[in-house]
């Protein structure tokens, strides 16, 4: 494992760790929800590291990334709209369709 | 295989369908999970037949296909989860405000597929984060007084998974494979492995409401529709649970199995015992069902515990049995407690006084299916309860667990008549409630069934014995 | 699962009353004359079927009914003679008892739901004495338990609802140490059936400690029905439940199952041999005494009349514990005979008791003065249960006792007699002043407490509503019968010598 791998895993664990720091510690709902994308953004950044070791990149592991993005925007999403909802005075509309 | 697939697909379109057109949802729930359950007894006796089969999505080789597979168990648990359904839909079809719910519900019931049919880690991944969209949205649909527990969940589900995604990349990164077959016979017992473990093993145990991991369960069951209650109680918690199941049994490498079996074993006797006194402290109905809720999975965790730290097969068997039981008690008994918060209009434990005699059947669903969570014969939890105890008493050691396994039996009785003793008061009420016999019979359903297991008890055991491995 | 008779005869009898109950469950509050022909349907039928059996075991037939339950410990219907001693007495009573409560509850309310819940009680006791093995035992254990205890709650005033609870923590508890016990004994040597001389001595030199703790958890898993101290505390309670309901509890079903269990254990599960190599007879024994002692002693002082009584059942009760323990022939035939003498003396003190409170009000002893006079019929079948209670020749009571002390002495254990005689003085001591206020005091001048008149369209007798009166005389008559003809050949004294002649001599 090169000196560049080795840094770049740093870097991931450190986001990790600070995205679950934030998530733990936050209460406002748009700083969590800034929480769990940084912490998203370790897991991915790790993958993708991993799929660097060999000379020629990994393409499952972009898949997975891939995949893991849409699930990331689909939840960010859903917490934004419930965020909203919780601080909407009115009875929200039903959530989703 | 393939009644495997269509049983999954059939809830998939169904969904799919109604978030399109959102009409007369109940019955077409109730028609696609009717469907699914014969397509999934289909493939379960297909399954029995001729064993274990697999399929490579999208004709893509080994290692780069998503790979399907059944086998027994997971048939099983598709046809399990597709009854579940079914019960719940026709209860729901005729109390459902919500339109909304029945795309939700498909959707979680192609999820809860696809998960009992996935075979990688990463699809795992996939299929939890989904199963926690799909509840969190669910959860949300009962208003204003859910949208907390329901971001709570969603944040807790969330960080749950990227533990467990960062398990999935160190494992990855070791072994370079995702299949959990191929994984099992590769792992050895090193401290990347360790670490993956570890760090998947408390993503699974937040998303499982695993004592002490189970604060975000309470509020968010209690305050969803009465039928979301059922389903994520049910079915939903079950997922993560399966999934630590097999990572605990296939792919644990042998050095880690015994400090991991008695960690589970340890937290499985906390949460039975402090889950059950929650439980009957807590002056809120549904909560009270809810608490119940972590407290039985403390038998599931205490019986994977002893499967992986004494190597005691039978245990494994108590763990399908629970989670089969216990599905299908507290479906009986979130309805039944949806139905008489209906009825008297009144979310405390305290509005049941005299419920015996203003809502008789609702009131026997709620007690019959608390017998079956207590563990009284011949219901199904006390054929789990008796296939845990019985392997307890060989060796001296294991005594005390019999003993916790004694004190939660106790506890459990507790909470249970608690309510039904209040059920009996016959102080003097307004005007009689309006009741929906219908209603209550349909919650009474699932619980007749959880006690009808003792009728097919001895082929039942002796089959899963058989496939338990 | 055989199709024949005798495999059908077992289950058949179980369901005789589980079927009407389950669907008196159905019937509106109105439908009184369908629930009463379901009611007394189920009763003669269940008897019927009781009488063929009695017939076929005495001609040589075998009664089992098996059913797959649990891997290597299925459910096991089986009629054997000390089952069928137990069958025939509650099958008996519950006739006497459902045309009693009948008569006790007319004009009440949810009746549907008293007598469905009654008929289930009735169900396990009897699938109880047919268990043919621990763990179908457990299973009718525990429903009784769960059917009984709607029952004690049926009134659902506050004390009935604390008595509920307080019955419940107990006989739950007793449950989940019975199942501990029985999934020990499971775990070391699997689950057999009953048998005469018991099966696990082969068990006895590997596993004497294990054996010895599940005969712990046993005794008190069955020991808190049984109401042996210090589990005895939700006896007296329950007593808030309606008189019908202390009736089934004390002489038909719970009390009698928690030492039915006790009369299984020892001699069909242990067996003489292994109590004996163990010792474990003796701390029951002393438990049993102490029992006697205590439940006379606390009777005593009690002024309330059905608390009396069962405080009273605390003590007799044990009498068949006693007779257990001290592991003799004649001790065990004393034993077994005492479980249909005492269960037919305690219904008809309680149908009496129910009949007093019900007709004028009377509830505590103080108001008993001049029963007699208003009410003779009734004081007199009150007179001779309670006579037969002290253990005066010739009464049940007294062949019971004589051959417990009989029992004693010839295991050498003379202080047992000293237990009998102190007890049936204290016995004396708080019985002879109900009589003697009943027949020989004048009444009260303001009147009797709360009097009432019945209207029914059958004849009315002087004294009361005739299902009231009518169950007293019977069961007292039976009472009298089985005490003057315990010598002979259908007494339950001679079926207990029977009982007793193939577990001594195998």
């Amino acid at each position: 494992m090169t000196d560049t791998l080795l840094f770049y895993l740093l870097v991931a664990s450190f986001l990790w760790a600070a995205g679950l720091h934030g998530l733990i510690v936050a209460r406002h709902v748009l700083r969590r929800v800034i929480a769990v994308n940084i912490m998203t953004a370790g897991v991915f950044l790790a993958l993708v590291t991993l799929a660097a070791r060999a000379p020629e990149p990994d393409p499952v592991l972009h898949a997975l990334v891939l995949t893991g993005l849409v699930i990331s925007v689909s939840a960010t999403a859903l917490a934004l709209h419930l965020g909203t909802a919780a601080f909407s005075t009115e009875k929200p509309e039903p959530t989703t369709r | 295989m393939n009644f495997a697939l269509v049983s999954l697909s059939i809830p998939l379109f169904t969904g799919l369908l109604l978030l399109m057109i959102p009409r007369y949802g109940g019955p077409w729930v109730v028609l696609s999970s009717t469907l699914s359950l014969a397509a999934a007894v289909a493939s379960l006796v297909e399954v029995v037949d001729s064993g274990n089969q697999a399929v490579l999505l999208g004709g893509w080789p080994e290692l780069l296909a998503i790979r399907l597979h059944l086998e027994p168990i997971n048939a099983l648990l598709l046809a399990f989860t597709a009854l579940i359904q079914l019960l719940v839909s026709l209860y729901w079809s005729r109390n459902c405000r919500n339109d909304g719910f029945w795309a939700l519900a498909s959707l979680l019931h192609a999820t809860l597929a696809a998960l009992w049919l996935s075979g990688d880690l990463f699809n795992w991944y996939v299929t939890l984060e989904l199963l926690s969209l799909v509840s969190v949205s669910m959860v949300a649909l009962a208003g204003k007084d859910s949208i907390k527990p329901a971001l709570n969940y969603l944040f807790l589900s969330l960080l749950a998974s990227l533990c467990y995604l960062l398990g999935v990349a160190i494992i990855y990164g070791r072994y370079g494979v995702l299949d959990f077959q191929i994984l099992s016979r590769m792992t050895v017992g090193d401290t990347s492995t360790a670490m993956a473990m570890l760090l998947m093993t408390l993503g699974l145990m937040v998303k499982g409401a695993l004592w002490p991991l189970h604060l975000w369960l309470p509020p968010a069951h209690s305050r969803a529709p009465t039928a979301v209650s059922a389903l994520l109680s049910a079915l939903v918690v079950k997922g993560p649970l399966f999934i630590l199941t097999l990572l605990w049994t296939r792919m644990a490498p042998m050095e880690l199995t015994d400090k991991g079996g008695e960690f589970l074993a340890v937290m499985g006797v906390f949460a039975l015992l402090v889950g059950g006194w929650c439980s009957f402290r807590t002056p809120l109905l549904k909560e009270m069902v809810a608490y119940s809720t972590v407290a039985q999975l403390g038998y599931v965790m205490l019986a994977l515990g002893l499967m992986l730290q004494w190597q005691l097969r039978e245990t494994l068997v108590a763990l399908w049995l629970f989670v089969l039981a216990h599905g299908l008690a507290k479906t009986s008994m979130f309805l039944a407690a949806g139905e008489m918060q209906r009825i008297f209009g009144n979310k405390r434990v305290t509005a049941l006084r005299g419920a015996s005699q203003t809502a008789p059947v609702a009131m026997f669903a709620f007690a019959v299916a608390g017998g079956s969570l207590i563990g009284l014969p011949p219901s199904g939890g006390f054929l789990a309860k008796w296939l845990l105890l019985e392997p307890l008493f060989y060796d001296l050691q294991r005594w005390p667990l019999a003993f916790a396994v004694l004190l939660s039996t106790l506890v459990s009785a507790a909470y249970v008549f608690r309510i039904v003793t209040l059920a009996f008061d016959r102080a003097e009420r307004g005007q009689a409630p309006s009741r929906d016999r219908v209603s209550e019979w349909l919650a009474l359903l699932p619980a007749l069934l959880v006690w009808g297991m003792a009728l097919v008890s001895e082929p039942l055991i002796l089959w899963l014995t058989r496939v338990a491995q | 699962m055989s199709l024949s008779w005798t495999g059908i005869l077992p289950l058949a009898v179980v369901l005789s009353s589980l079927v009407p109950g389950l669907l008196i469950f159905t019937l509106r509050e109105d439908q009184q004359q369908l629930r009463t022909f379901l009611n007394l349907l189920g009763a003669v039928i269940k008897l019927v079927l009781v009488a063929l059996m009695l017939y076929g075991v005495s001609q040589g037939a075998v009664f089992r009914f098996e059913f797959p339950f649990l891997p290597e410990a299925g459910i096991l219907l089986h009629g054997d003679a000390l089952s069928l001693q137990f069958v025939s007495l509650s099958s008996v009573l519950w006739l006497a008892t459902t045309v009693y409560a009948i008569g006790y509850l007319e004009g009440a309310a949810l009746k549907s739901r008293f007598f469905g819940y009654f008929s289930l009680c009735v169900s396990a006791t009897v699938g109880l004495a047919l268990a043919g093995n621990l763990v179908t035992f457990l299973l009718f254990y525990e429903l009784l338990t769960l059917a009984t205890f709607p029952l004690v709650v049926h009134t659902g005033t506050p004390e009935a609802l604390r008595a509920g609870r307080v019955y419940l923590a107990y006989t739950l508890g007793g449950g989940a140490l019975a199942l501990m016990g029985i999934a020990l004994l499971h775990s070391i040597g699997g689950t057999e059936s009953f048998t005469t001389g018991g099966y696990l001595a082969p068990l006895m030199a590997e596993h004497s400690a294990s054996l010895m703790l599940a005969f712990g958890l046993l005794v008190a898993g069955f020991g808190v029905k049984a109401a042996l101290i210090p589990l005895h505390g939700w006896l007296p309670m329950a007593m808030v439940a309606p008189a019908p309901v202390s009736a089934l509890l004390h002489a038909v079903a719970v009390v009698k199952a928690g030492v039915f269990g006790l009369v299984r254990l020892v001699y069909n599960v242990y067996g003489v041999d292994v109590m004996d190599a163990l010792h474990l007879n003796d701390p029951l024994l002393w438990v049993a005494s102490a029992t006697i002692i205590y439940g006379s002693l606390r009777a005593l002082t009690q002024t309330n009349l059905k608390k009396r009584l069962a405080y009273s059942t605390v003590s007799q009760v044990s009498y068949i514990a006693f007779g257990v323990g001290l592991l003799g022939p004649l001790a065990a035939a004393g034993a077994l005979a005492h479980l249909v003498h005492q269960g037919l003396m305690k219904v008809t003190l309680f149908y009496c008791a129910g009949a007093f409170a019900q007709t004028l009000g009377v509830h505590r002893v103080q108001e008993m003065n001049g029963l007699g006079k208003r009410m003779p019929a009734t004081m007199a079948a009150f007179t001779v249960c309670a006579l037969g209670m002290i253990g005066i020749p010739p009464m049940a009571g007294f062949i019971s006792k004589w051959y417990l002390g009989l029992g004693a002495l010839q295991v050498n254990k003379e202080w047992g007699l000293a237990v009998l005689v102190i007890s049936a003085l204290l016995n004396a001591a708080y019985f002879l002043p109900l009589i003697y206020r009943g027949w020989f005091s004048a009444p009260g001048k303001e009147g009797w407490p709360a009097e009432k008149t019945f209207q029914t369209r059958l004849t009315r007798l002087p004294e009361s509503h005739w299902m009231l009166v009518v169950p007293c005389l019977f069961t007292a008559m039976l009472s009298l019968l089985a005490g003057l003809f315990a010598a002979s050949d259908l007494s339950p004294l001679a079926w207990g010598l029977l009982i007793v002649d193939r577990e001594f001599q195998p």
